[in-house]
C-alpha cells in the first residue's frame, strides 16, 4: 500500500508535466492539424531559459519563491515568442500547401533548434541550482518533497488557468470556432492568423513551464533533451484523443502514471514499452482516443 | 451609407467559369434577391463578397472600401455578415456560445487579462453574454441559450445561423437560402423575422429558391443563370421577363 | 507591423544561432598535410558528450606534448569524430577514418561502440587504443591492434565487492544498471561475485539509458533498505539526477558506483547529493612528474574527466612507438609498442598479450565536492 501511494505520487508528478507538454501538440493539432514536431524543442529552450535565469537571480540572492516566479514568467514568455516566430517563418507561409510541406517544416524546424541549443548552450548537462528547493515531508510512510509540491501546483494551475481561458473566455471561444471550422469563424470576424499565433504561443508557454520544473526536478537540462518528453507527450495527446484539451491532461497523467506503476511492478526497462503498448491497445479499441471524437471535415 | 457595389466581377475555377460580368448594387435599406438555377453562382457571389474566394476579374466595394485585399475577418469587420446554405454552426458549442464568438471582432481584452480575470475582462464578457442573449432573443431562440448547437432541431440552427450573423452587428447581411428545409409555417415566419432585420437598418442580400418568399419580401431582384447576370430589377417586372421564364421560372413551373 | 513582426520572428530564431558563431572548432586548422593522423572517436554529442570530449582533449594535449618529439615523421594531427555512443554511428565514424588514412584511433567510449567499431579498424590494419571501455570483451577477441588503457571490468567489479564485504561490511546489495555493454556487464559481475562472498543480492533493476526519472526503483529500493545500494550507470550525467532523487526520497545507504561516473560534472550536477559517493576507479597518483605534465598540457581544456589522462597515455604511447619504430608501418609499430613501458600520467604503462595494461581499481570517494582517494583494495587499508 506505501508503495502503491508512493508510486501514485510520483506517477502525478511525472504525468503533470507530460500533460502540459501534450497540451502544445494537442492544441497544435486541434487547430491547424500539424503535429509539431519542433515542440519538444521550445521545451528544452525553456528549460535552458529557465536554467539562465533562475542561476541568475538565485546568485542575487532573491527568494526561492521569486527566482522561480519570474524564471517561469519570462522563460513561458520568451518560449511562446519563440514558437510564434517558428509559426510564423515556418508553418504560416505554407498554409496552402499540403499537409507533408509543413510536417517536414516542423522537422527542419525541429532539428534546427536542437543544434542551435546544442551550438549557443554546448554539449553538456547545466545544472540548476538545486539547492533552491530542498527537502520534502511525510505524508503517513510516503515521502513527497517540496519539489513536487511545487511541480502539482504549478501544473495544477496552469491547467486550471487553460480551462479558464479556453472554456471562459473570448478568447478561447475564437480558439474553438478555429479549431472547428476556419473559414466560418474568419466569417464571424476572427482573425484566424492571429488566433493560431496565439494557440502556439500558449502551447510554448506551457512546455516552457515544464521545461523548467522538469530542469529542477531532476537538476539539469541537456540541448537534446526535448527529444524523448516530446514523444511521449505527443503519444499523451494521441492518447487522450489529438485535438481534444481534457484528453491531453488526462493522457498526459495516464502516461505518466504507466511508466510509474510499469516501473514499480514490473520493471524499469520495460516502462517505456508498456506505455506504448497501452497507447496502441487503447487506439486499436478507440480510434480516436480516449476523449476524441470525430469532427468532421466541413469545408466551403 | 453603406452601399455594396459589385462592378463587372468575374471568377474561374480552373476550365469553369463561375461568374461572368457580375454587377450590381445593395443600397441602404434594400432587400435584394439573388436568384438563379442550381450552379448559376449565387453561393459564389457570397463568397466573393465575404472575401473566401478572390475574383479574376472586378472589383467589390463596400462604402467605396474595395474589398479585394482584405481578408474574411477584416471584410466581417467592415459590417458585412452572412449565413450558409448548408449550415455551418460551431456544433460543439451551445447557442449562447455560438453567438457569444461572433462578438470576437468588436471587443478588445487580451490574453492576459483573460487569464488574469482582470475587471475590465469581466465587464467585458459580461456585456458580451448581453447582446449575445438579446440576439438569441431576437430570434426567438432564448430558451436555448444552453443548448449545444448539434443537438438542436433543424429549423432552430437556421435561426441561430441568422442570430450569429446578426451578433456581429452588421450594416449589411448575406442569407444564402435561408428558408431551405424549412416546412410552410416556418417559412412565414422566416419572412417575418427579415422584414424585422430590415427594421433593424440592416440592408439583405438573399439568396432563396422559394419563390413566395423571394416575391413577398423583396424590393430587387437579380437573376443569375450560368454565371451571367440575365435580369435585375422589381418582383413584377422579374416575373414577366421572358428570359427568366425561359431560364429559370420556365424549368420550375414545366 | 507585418515586417516589424518578421523582422522580430527572424531575431528570435537568430538568438539561436548567434552565439555559437564565436567559438571555431580546431580541426580545420591543419587539414591536407602529411604527418602522422590520428583519429578519435567517442560521443562528442548527446548524453555522453562530456566523456566524448574528454578523450578528444586528452588526444589533443598528448599531441602538443608529443609534436616536437616526432621530427620527420610529424606533425600529428587529429581528426575527431562523434561516435554518440551508439553502434552504428561508431562504426560509420570508423570507416570515415580508415578513408582519411588515420594509423590509430583512440576511442571510443562506450564498450557497446567500442567493439563494433574495432572490426572495420583492425581489419584494416589501424591501432584502436581505448582510452574508456572497461568491458572484458574489448580485448577478449583476439584483435592484434586492440589495446586498452585503462582497466577491465572483471578487475573492477572484485574491488568493488571486497570494498562491500570487507570495508562497508556489508550483508546485502540492491544493484541498478543502465542496460549498456559496459554498465549492465559490470552489474551482473557484481551480482554473480557477490553471492561467492557472502553478499545477499536484494535486488537487480535495470533502468533504461538516458533515464531521468528514477522514482519507482528508487522507493523499490527505499523498501528493501540495502546495506549498499550498487549503482552501475553509464556516465555523470545519469548518476546525477540518480543521486539527486536518492537525496530527495530520503534514502539513507551507502552508495557504491563505478569509475563512469568519475567526472567533474557529477559534482556540478548533483552538488552535495554527491557527497560520500563512492566509487571503484584506477589509482592515480596525481603528484608524479608525469601526471603535472599532462596536467599542465591538459590545463586549457578545463578540469580532466576521468578518461582524459588515459586518453592522453594512449596517445603518447602510440606516438612513442612510431618514433621507436621510424615510420607507421603497423606491423613495426606494433613490436616497438609490445616492448614500451614508461610511466604514465594515469599509471605505469606496459601492453600485455592481449593489448590489456592491467587494473589498479581503488575505492574513491566524493568528499567536500572533490574525488578523493579512500580505501585500497590491495591492502585492505584506508589511504592516508
Ligand atoms: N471551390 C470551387 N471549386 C470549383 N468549382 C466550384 C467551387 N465553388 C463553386 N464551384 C462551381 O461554381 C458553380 C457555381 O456554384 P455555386 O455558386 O455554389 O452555385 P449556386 O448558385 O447553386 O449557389 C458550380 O458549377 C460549382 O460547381
Ligand atoms: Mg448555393
Amino acid at each position: 500500500m506505501e508503495f502503491f501511494l508512493q508510486q501514485l505520487v510520483n506517477g502525478i508528478t511525472l504525468g503533470g508535466v507530460y500533460a502540459l507538454v501534450a497540451l502544445g501538440y494537442t492544441m497544435v493539432y486541434g487547430i491547424i492539424q500539424l503535429i509539431n514536431f519542433a515542440h519538444g524543442e521550445i521545451y528544452a529552450a525553456g528549460g535552458y531559459m529557465g536554467v539562465i535565469l533562475i542561476s541568475w537571480l538565485f546568485a542575487q540572492g532573491f527568494p526561492p519563491f521569486v527566482c522561480l516566479g519570474a524564471a517561469l514568467v519570462l522563460a513561458m514568455g520568451y518560449c511562446a515568442l519563440l514558437a510564434m516566430a517558428v509559426e510564423k517563418l515556418a508553418y504560416q507561409p505554407l498554409r496552402q500547401s499540403s499537409r507533408l510541406s509543413v510536417l517536414l517544416s516542423a522537422l527542419g524546424m525541429s532539428i534546427f533548434l536542437q543544434n542551435g541549443l546544442m551550438l549557443t548552450q554546448g554539449v553538456y548537462d547545466r545544472a540548476y541550482p538545486t539547492e533552491m528547493v530542498q527537502g520534502g515531508f511525510e505524508l503517513g510512510t510516503v515521502m513527497i518533497s517540496y519539489m513536487q509540491c511545487i511541480i502539482v501546483g504549478v501544473t495544477a494551475l496552469l491547467l486550471v488557468a487553460l480551462n479558464v481561458l479556453v472554456y471562459k473566455t473570448r478568447i478561447g471561444k475564437a480558439m474553438r470556432a478555429t479549431a472547428q471550422d476556419k473559414t466560418m469563424s474568419a466569417l464571424v470576424g476572427i482573425n484566424s492568423s492571429r488566433i493560431i499565433s496565439l494557440t502556439f504561443a500558449i502551447g510554448a508557454g506551457l512546455a516552457a513551464a515544464a521545461g523548467i520544473m522538469v530542469g529542477l526536478y531532476y537538476g539539469s537540462v541537456r540541448y537534446d533533451m526535448g527529444f524523448v518528453p516530446g514523444i511521449k507527450a505527443f503519444s499523451a495527446a494521441v492518447l487522450g484523443g489529438i485535438g481534444n484539451i481534457t484528453g491531453a491532461m488526462l493522457g498526459g497523467l495516464l502516461i505518466g502514471m504507466i511508466e510509474v506503476f510499469a516501473a514499480g511492478y514490473i520493471s524499469s526497462e520495460y516502462k517505456d514499452v508498456f506505455a506504448f503498448i497501452i497507447l496502441i491497445a487503447v487506439l486499436y479499441f478507440m480510434p480516436t482516443g480516449i476523449m476524441g471524437e470525430n469532427v468532421d471535415d466541413t469545408r466551403v | 451609407m453603406a452601399t455594396l457595389e459589385l462592378s463587372e466581377i468575374s471568377v474561374r475555377f480552373g476550365g469553369l467559369q463561375a461568374l461572368t460580368d457580375v454587377s450590381f448594387c445593395v443600397r441602404e435599406g434594400d432587400i435584394v434577391g439573388l436568384i438563379g438555377p442550381n450552379g448559376a453562382g449565387k453561393t459564389t457571389v457570397f463568397n466573393v463578397i465575404t472575401g473566401v474566394y478572390q475574383t479574376s476579374a472586378g472589383q467589390v466595394r463596400y462604402d467605396g472600401t474595395p474589398l479585394r485585399a482584405l481578408r474574411p475577418h477584416k471584410i466581417l469587420a467592415l459590417g458585412v455578415a452572412r449565413t450558409f446554405q448548408n449550415i455551418r454552426l460551431f456544433q460543439n458549442m451551445t447557442a449562447l456560445e455560438n453567438v457569444m464568438v461572433a462578438q470576437h471582432c468588436r471587443t478588445r481584452v487580451g490574453v492576459l487579462g483573460a487569464v488574469l480575470r482582470l475587471p475590465s475582462q469581466k465587464r467585458e464578457e459580461e456585456r458580451i453574454r448581453q447582446r449575445s442573449l438579446e440576439a438569441l432573443e431576437f430570434m426567438d431562440l432564448g430558451e436555448f441559450a444552453g443548448e449545444l448547437a448539434s443537438n438542436m432541431a433543424y429549423g432552430l440552427q437556421r435561426r441561430l445561423e441568422i442570430a450569429r450573423a446578426l451578433a456581429t452587428e452588421p450594416k449589411t447581411i448575406l442569407l444564402d437560402e435561408p428558408a431551405a428545409g424549412l416546412n410552410p409555417a416556418e417559412s412565414r415566419d422566416l419572412m417575418h423575422t427579415i422584414g424585422r432585420i430590415s427594421e433593424l437598418g440592416i440592408n439583405i442580400l438573399m439568396v432563396e429558391h422559394d419563390m413566395k418568399v423571394v416575391m413577398g419580401i423583396c424590393r430587387h431582384i437579380v437573376v443569375l443563370d450560368h454565371g451571367v447576370m440575365i435580369a435585375e430589377g422589381k418582383p413584377e417586372e422579374i416575373q414577366r421577363d421572358p428570359r427568366v421564364i425561359e431560364a429559370y421560372l420556365g424549368n420550375e413551373l414545366n | 507591423m507585418k515586417r516589424a513582426l518578421y523582422l522580430l520572428s527572424v531575431l528570435l530564431l537568430a538568438s539561436f544561432v548567434v552565439a555559437g558563431c564565436g567559438k571555431k572548432d580546431e580541426k580545420a586548422a591543419d587539414a591536407a598535410k602529411a604527418g602522422i593522423k590520428i583519429g578519435s572517436l567517442g560521443p562528442l554529442t548527446g548524453q555522453y558528450a562530456a566523456d566524448g570530449n574528454d578523450i578528444k582533449n586528452g588526444v589533443l594535449a598528448a599531441i602538443e606534448v608529443m609534436n616536437p618529439e616526432m621530427g620527420a615523421l610529424g606533425p600529428v594531427t587529429l581528426q575527431a569524430e562523434d561516435d554518440a555512443c551508439d553502434p552504428r554511428q561508431a562504426v560509420a565514424a570508423a570507416n570515415k577514418l580508415i578513408n582519411e588514412k588515420a594509423t590509430a584511433v583512440i576511442g571510443a567510449y562506450c564498450s557497446s561502440a567500442t567493439i563494433p567499431a574495432s572490426e572495420p579498424l583492425i581489419a584494416a590494419k589501424i591501432f584502436m587504443i581505448t582510452p574508456a571501455s572497461t568491458n572484458e570483451k574489448v580485448t577478449e577477441r583476439g584483435m592484434p591492434y586492440m589495446f586498452r588503457t585503462c582497466g577491465r571490468d572483471d578487475d573492477q567489479s572484485k574491488a568493488a565487492v571486497k570494498f562491500m564485504t570487507d570495508q562497508l561490511k556489508a550483508k546485502n546489495v540492491y544493484i541498478v544498471d543502465d542496460k549498456t555493454t559496459y554498465s549492465q556487464g559490470l552489474a551482473d559481475n557484481v551480482e554473480k561475485l557477490a553471492g561467492g562472498a557472502g553478499l545477499k543480492v536484494l535486488g537487480h533493476e535495470h533502468v533504461n539509458q538516458g533515464d531521468k526519472d528514477y522514482s519507482a526503483v528508487l522507493t523499490k529500493v527505499k523498501a528493501a533498505k540495502p546495506d549498499v545500494f550498487y549503482v552501475s550507470l553509464q556516465n555523470s550525467a545519469s548518476a546525477a539526477p540518480m543521486l539527486i532523487q536518492i537525496a530527495r526520497m530520503g534514502i539513507k545507504t551507502h552508495i557504491l558506483a563505478q569509475d563512469a561516473v568519475y567526472h567533474p560534472q557529477l559534482m556540478e550536477l548533483a552538488k552535495k547529493d554527491a557527497e560520500g559517493v563512492f566509487l571503484t576507479f584506477g589509482y592515480t597518483d596525481k603528484e608524479t612528474p608525469s601526471y603535472k605534465k599532462f596536467a599542465a598540457a591538459y590545463k586549457k581544456y578545463g578540469e580532466p574527466g576521468a578518461y582524459s589522462a588515459y586518453s592522453y597515455d594512449s596517445t603518447v604511447a602510440y606516438l612513442k612507438a612510431v618514433k621507436a619504430a621510424g615510420s607507421t608501418d603497423p606491423e613495426k609499430v606494433k613490436a616497438e609498442l609490445m616492448k614500451l613501458e614508461f610511466d604514465g600520467a594515469s599509471k605505469h604503462i606496459k601492453y600485455k598479450e592481449n593489448g590489456d595494461s592491467g587494473s589498479n581499481y581503488v575505492i574513491q570517494v566524493v568528499k567536500d565536492g572533490k574525488f578523493t582517494n579512500y580505501w585500497n583494495p590491495e591492502t585492505g587499508e584506508l589511504f592516508k
